[in-house]
């Protein structure tokens, strides 16, 4: 999943801030937890869970950030 | 006072002396706490050096305790100065941050126990009933200690029936000095004993690799790794599924199980009885052992058609 995200075209990075939690640790547990998630590979953009057992493709998840970026950036 | 957190643990093997362990703490500028002279000896004399040894520092300490001497050439102090010795040589390095055991022989029967809380009677009863069940180990993964006037005796009575013990919360917090609240007093022989508990117990059945553990205290101890050898697997169960309970996050512990090292995790914080297999892992909770009137005990088995387990009781009237 991380490798997705990481293999995003540059002008898409600059819009995002990546977070990567290691479900091996207890601060990893806790954000899957706070996410309220409960499969892995899990991705959520602006603290929402959106995408849950599934790699997103790259066009639906760079649809999808821009479009947040958007709604916040009239 | 330093935090605990950045004090590194210390066990010593001693010889020649009475107590076989000494236990302390140093600091990163080499500063000495709590030392502990553990499993014998005289606990007036060892209890005074170790006051005054506390927050000195250990380069300045070793000449005034080197070459005492009481028995064997060697003394206590003589043998606390080798281990700080043995520290700035290299030779002893910190120890991990929680204890684990092996139990090196593969088993067919196993027999788990949970919280005996200090009762003696629950404990020799239980050791009726379980004789017949020709077990070849009994492991015991909850508090050993309790509320009780009797928690001396049953840890007395855990080495004559040779239990393999780790330490709940409550038997640690005990080994500590640190009870959460007032409790019977413990020998300080006993609670030498309770302090060598492991806090991980590794195991066979069969051809399968387990471990059992208490719970959660396990991760508050200083100096816990999430990758130390075992914490995944506590930290899946404490903290991802809270002892199994959240049923809802299973297929994200399904995703984990692979990064296992054991095909069974045995716990026991929760106090309930459960059995989940997840992700080809075995995940046992062991509950109390008196309970409703019964005294309860989990029987592990290693069959021709693979691992098998139930929770076993019999009924039980405290007189």
């Amino acid at each position: 999943m991380a490798e997705s995200v990481k293999a995003l075209p540059n002008e898409i990075q600059e819009l995002i801030e990546v977070s990567e939690w290691d479900m091996r640790t207890r601060k990893g547990v806790d954000r899957f937890r706070e996410l309220k998630a409960r499969s892995l590979p899990s991705v959520a953009l602006d603290g929402a869970l959106l995408y849950e057992s599934l790699i997103p493709g790259q066009e639906e998840l760079i649809a999808e950030i821009e479009r947040r970026f958007k709604a916040k950036n009239p | 006072m330093e935090q605990n957190n950045e004090l590194e643990n210390y066990v010593f093997h001693t010889r020649g002396v009475c107590p076989p362990e000494i236990h302390f703490r140093l600091s990163r500028e080499g500063t000495i706490h709590q030392v502990r002279f553990v499993g014998g000896g005289c606990p007036g004399n060892a209890l005074l050096v170790a006051r005054l040894v506390d927050g000195k520092p250990m380069n300045a300490i070793i000449e005034y305790l080197s070459g005492i001497e009481c028995r064997n050439a060697t003394s206590c102090p003589d043998q606390l100065a080798r281990a700080f010795a043995a520290v700035k040589k290299g030779d002893l390095q910190p120890t991990a941050t929680f204890k684990v055991v092996e139990d090196a022989d593969p088993r067919d029967r196993i027999c788990f126990i949970g919280n005996l809380d200090g009762n003696q009677e629950v404990l020799t009863t239980l050791m009726h009933a379980v004789k017949d069940e020709r077990v070849h180990a009994i492991y015991s993964v909850g508090n050993l200690t309790g509320l009780s006037e009797q928690n001396d005796n049953v840890v007395s009575m855990i080495n004559k029936h040779e239990i393999q013990a780790i330490a709940g919360q409550l038997d640690w917090q005990y080994a500590q000095g640190n009870e959460a609240v007032p409790a019977a007093p413990l020998s300080l022989k006993h609670r030498d004993i309770l302090l060598r508990l492991p806090q991980v117990l590794a195991f066979q059945i069969g051809d399968q690799k387990g471990m059992a553990f208490y719970g959660r205290y396990i991760q508050d101890l200083p100096g816990y790794s999430d990758f130390a050898p075992f914490s995944l697997e506590m930290n899946m169960v404490c903290d991802l599924t809270r002892f199994m309970k959240d049923e809802s996050v299973f297929p994200a512990l399904e995703a984990m199980t692979p990064q296992f090292s054991v095909r069974l995790v045995v716990f026991s914080e929760s106090g309930d009885w459960k059995h989940h297999d997840v992700g080809g892992v075995m995940f046992l909770g062991i509950g109390s052992v008196y309970e409703n009137g019964f005294i309860h005990w989990g029987l592990l088995e290693n069959t021709a058609g693979g691992l098998k387990y139930q929770v076993r009781k019999t009924p039980f009237n405290p007189e």
